[in-house]
């Protein structure tokens, strides 16, 4: 999953049109119930299973891009 | 205009208060010897107070936020950092803030076709939502069957309702589900402490709302006078009480929908208030006290969450600038009836054998208390009235509609913040807008 699609996960999930490979998806007003919705949405997309920890640990579309890669 | 209000919670007294402000007389028949409804504060130290009710509000909560600015009363965070414990496939588990050891991509999916759910419904009308026929005639319990693959996701689903809406996922409808989530703001608002639902906490107790709002009124607050009947004739309506008859120009029912309905009202209303599948909100609230909140000493927040009851969940409640340390204890939903049919011996020796298990590092509690609002006769259901299926479509078109000199008013009758303390508020404004409405020439 490549940072635009992460970055476009973020944006249906938190409902904002500002993110950018860099936000913090906490500091953009996720919490813990959001982040599974963007955990789940990756899963369907790569069949990538993450933790909560791993999107607390790569709260960017940059960093969970490159999780996700990692995982796979 | 003189105006009979039934019941002395946050709807009844929120109207009397608005319809006395503009001139009218009124009357408030309460059938408990104490006004709140389901507001009540215990005191479990003196000066520290704790809510045995309802609790927890937010910043949506405007009506309330206002009524308590101007009843200077004030609020206290709700939220209390540490970590969390979990009982939930392992045995117990501390884990940093509040996410369970579960499946994330499972909860997702889980919030996923929440979400979904819960877009689909019209809030204003919810019998009137497309698809409502197919949605009011599943059960929750269905839909999550269905819907839900994961074994970590139907867990966390019924946990959930249990928490949002002290709900049995067999005994509600989706439809209801959906609404209910859709009307308190969606279920990140509600299922949310810092920035959600669960902000604040009324310093003092959330009792003090009532007892100020009827202090205030006087002695046009009656206690210990259930209105068994209201009778309406061309010139009026006149209650019926154990200790006699009031009469006003108007009356105003502010009692959950099953209560309003065993009044005796003539001429019969067009439509019941409640159906045979209207079921009880089902929560025991439980309190265990501590020397102080010892809890926090450890980086421990009191939270926890449990698959198996009777205490689902705990939360740290210490009352704010007080010694004593409180863990409130949830039970919810088919646990909530199991354990409030057991002995009350039994209870506590539940209770605080599992806070033991919970929070092995804490000595036992230093008091006990627990209200049952499963068999309170003048609640009969809490957090509120759950609609099961079939109830939308028969009872939503009346839910506000006046039957004659007869207004209605209660939580379940807002179609805003629905079974919460906000509905209730809101309710009593609609109401007493409407009686003056009708009155101005
Ligand atoms: C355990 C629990 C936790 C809750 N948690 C929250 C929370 O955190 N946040 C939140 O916003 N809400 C919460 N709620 C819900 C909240 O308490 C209610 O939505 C709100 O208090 C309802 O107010 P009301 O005026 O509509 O009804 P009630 O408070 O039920 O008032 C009705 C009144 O009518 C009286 N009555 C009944 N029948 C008659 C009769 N025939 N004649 C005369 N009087 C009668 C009753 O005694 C009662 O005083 C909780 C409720 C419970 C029980």
């Amino acid at each position: 999953m490549n940072v635009d699609a992460v970055s476009a996960v973020f944006r249906e999930v938190l409902e904002i049109p500002e993110v950018t490979a860099d936000s913090d998806f906490f500091v953009m007003g996720g919490d813990s119930l959001l982040a599974t919705r963007v955990l789940s949405a990756v899963a369907r997309a790569t069949g990538v299973e993450l933790e909560f920890d791993d999107l607390l640990d790569a709260p960017t579309p940059n960093a969970l891009s490159k999780k996700i890669a990692e995982a796979a | 205009m003189n105006v009979v209000v039934v019941g002395a919670g946050l709807a009844g007294l929120t109207a009397a208060t608005e319809l006395v402000a503009r001139g009218a007389e009124v009357t408030v028949l309460e059938a408990r010897e104490r006004v709140g409804g389901r507001t009540h504060g215990l005191e479990v130290e003196p000066g520290g107070w704790v809510d045995a009710g309802a609790a927890y509000l937010g910043e949506r909560h405007t009506a309330l936020t206002a009524l308590l600015a101007e009843l200077d009363l004030k609020t206290t965070p709700a939220t209390v950092a540490g970590a969390s414990r979990f009982a939930l496939r392992d045995a117990g588990a501390t884990r940093p803030g509040r996410f369970p050891p579960l499946s994330a991509v499972a909860l997702g999916e889980m919030f996923d076709a929440l979400e979904e759910v819960t877009r689909l419904v019209r809030p204003d009308a919810p019998w009137l939502t497309e698809d409502a026929a197919r949605l009011d005639g599943l059960t929750a319990e269905r839909w999550a069957a269905e819907r839900l693959r994961h074994p970590d996701a139907r867990l966390f689903f019924s946990l959930f309702l249990g928490e949002m809406m002290a709900a049995d996922p067999a005994r509600v409808s989706v439809l209801h589900m959906a609404f209910y989530l859709r009307s308190g703001g969606g279920i990140r608002y509600l299922n949310a402490f810092e920035g959600g639902a669960q902000e604040w906490r009324i310093a003092g107790g959330a009792h003090q709302v009532c007892e100020r709002l009827a202090a205030a009124l006087g002695d046009r607050v009656r206690l210990g006078e259930p209105v068994l009947e209201l009778h309406q004739d061309a010139g009026g309506v006149t209650a019926t009480t154990p200790r006699g008859r009031v009469r006003g120009t108007h009356a105003v029912v502010a009692v959950p929908p099953v209560l309003a309905d065993a009044i005796d009202l003539r001429p019969g209303p067009p439509a019941p208030r409640s159906t045979p599948a209207t079921g009880p909100g089902c929560a025991v609230k439980v309190h265990l006290v501590y020397p102080s909140p010892l809890w926090r000493e450890l980086g421990l927040s009191g939270w926890s969450v449990s698959a198996e009851g009777p205490l689902l969940s705990t939360v740290d409640d210490s009352p704010a600038g007080e010694r004593a340390g409180v863990l409130t204890g949830f039970v919810t939903g088919a646990e909530a009836r199991r354990y409030a049919a057991l002995p009350a011996p039994e209870q506590r020796g539940l209770a605080v054998a599992q806070a033991a298990r919970l929070f092995p590092e804490l000595p036992p509690p230093i008091a006990f208390h627990l209200t049952d609002w499963v068999g309170e006769p003048y609640s009969r259901g809490c957090y509120a009235a759950l609609f099961g299926p079939g109830d939308w479509p028969r009872l939503g078109p009346g839910l506000t509609a006046p039957h004659g000199r007869v207004h209605w008013a209660g939580t379940e009758t807002s179609t805003e913040f629905f079974g919460l303390m906000e509905g209730a508020i809101r309710s009593g404004h609609r109401v007493a807008a409407e009686i003056t409405w009708r009155e101005t020439p």
